[in-house]
């Protein structure tokens, strides 16, 4: 093996997006219809089963911090995959791109999170049989 | 010397991609072991082994791994059942209610398979569910109708064919909510091509939801470096305890 076949392969590694899929059906809980984007800082990961969750406080328009929580994938998957509890932790500036929840709560399902850095974390959905945003017929 | 040098650049390659945190995996280029399929002391092929599943929510969408059916033949009952559906009505898996035997072999958590002459286990990592096949000849019982329904199995050759029914028809055939009836009778037909490799064929028959048989294909593939891990579904379930899941109707 050669430094030039490692770095393909370390490259490959960085930028894998992986797909992480829900135990129920996405839109039981979220719409697809309602994409959301939220920057905050992380308060706390819940790494359970079945989903972990992240918890995060977002600045609103006049610098009050919203809590927000949001959904992953599933930590058995997660962890295959090569995360773990501690890829995301306390404090850090995280930037998610997810749906909403139905119920209108400060809830959303994570498409995708990223570090400040642009490193992605838990790359991939939690809600795996998403529907196109459109109506399902 | 020219693998030391490129150690060295793949180590600080890391570290300067993910500082002192885990970076993720890459899957896509696995490669299973490479072989015959193995077989019992009897003769009979071997299906033992973790097993990766291809992610199947919907049973008319190809994707990697699977083969559906694009247009499902439904009788009237079955369309005006798929169509009438909505999960946010209540999905019984958000429940963490058992998937059944469809939606289990469609998540992509992996499976275990332990085998004797005897029986076949399907070990499910999703939920921690079990279903245990008698596969020497005997034939159904008579139990009361289960979510899993009532597997037997049989040798036809190198093929091992699975045959279920007696199902309680509460659960769904897929993620996004294909329905069936407490009519339905999967067979599942297993064969081991290589030591890697199983090809799965599940033959959906349902006269009440569909007016002919159909089937789906999809190969699983051999991770001896996978160990089954526990799946707790009602540890963290706080989309159900906080109501923006709704609890599904008892019928």
């Amino acid at each position: 093996m050669t430094a030039k076949h490692l770095l393909v392969g370390a490259g490959l590694v960085a930028a894998a997006s992986l797909r992480v899929v829900a135990h129920h059906s996405f839109a039981a809980e979220f719409d697809i219809n309602k994409p959301v984007k939220l920057t905050g800082s992380v308060t706390k990961l819940e790494w359970m089963n079945p989903h972990i969750w992240v918890y995060l406080d977002v600045k609103d328009d006049q610098g009050v911090p919203q809590h927000w929580q949001c959904e992953g994938g599933a930590p058995n998957t997660l962890t295959r995959n090569g995360w773990s509890k501690d890829s995301l932790r306390y404090g850090d500036q995280v930037t998610i791109d997810g749906s909403l929840a139905k119920d209108g709560s400060k809830t959303c399902n994570i498409r995708l999170a990223k570090l400040p850095d642009g490193r992605s974390v838990f790359a991939g959905s939690s809600g795996g049989d998403a529907p196109p945003p459109t109506p399902k017929r | 010397m020219r693998n030391r040098f490129a150690a060295t650049l793949l180590t600080a390659l890391a570290l300067a991609t993910a500082g002192s945190r885990p970076i993720a995996g890459q899957d896509g280029d696995y490669r299973p072991p490479a072989g015959p399929a193995p077989r019992l002391a009897s003769g009979k092929v071997d299906f033992s082994g973790v097993w990766q599943k291809p992610y199947a929510p919907d049973l008319t969408k190809d994707s990697k791994d699977f083969k559906g059916v694009a247009e499902l033949p439904f009788t009237p009952w079955g369309a005006a059942e798929w169509k009438s559906y909505d999960a946010a009505n209540g999905d019984y898996t958000g429940a963490c209610l058992p998937f059944g035997m469809t939606r289990s072999i469609n998540t992509p958590e992996p499976m275990q398979i332990m085998q004797s002459d005897t029986y076949f286990a399907f070990l499910f990592e999703q939920n921690s569910w079990f279903t245990v096949v008698p596969v020497d000849g005997r034939p159904h019982r008579a139990g009361i109708a289960t979510w899993f329904g009532d597997s037997v199995g049989h040798w036809e050759g190198e093929t091992l064919v699975i045959d279920t029914v007696n199902f309680n028809g509460k659960t769904r055939l897929d993620t996004v909510g294909h329905p069936h009836s407490d009519q339905l009778h999967l067979v599942q037909r297993f064969t081991r091509p290589d030591l890697g490799h199983i090809t799965h064929e599940m033959i959906i028959e349902d006269p009440k939801a569909f007016t002919r048989p159909w089937k789906t294909t999809r190969t699983f593939t051999l991770r001896p470096d996978w160990e089954m891990m526990e799946y707790s579904c009602e540890e963290n379930n706080k989309s159900l305890w906080e109501g923006r899941i709704k609890i599904p109707k008892r019928p």
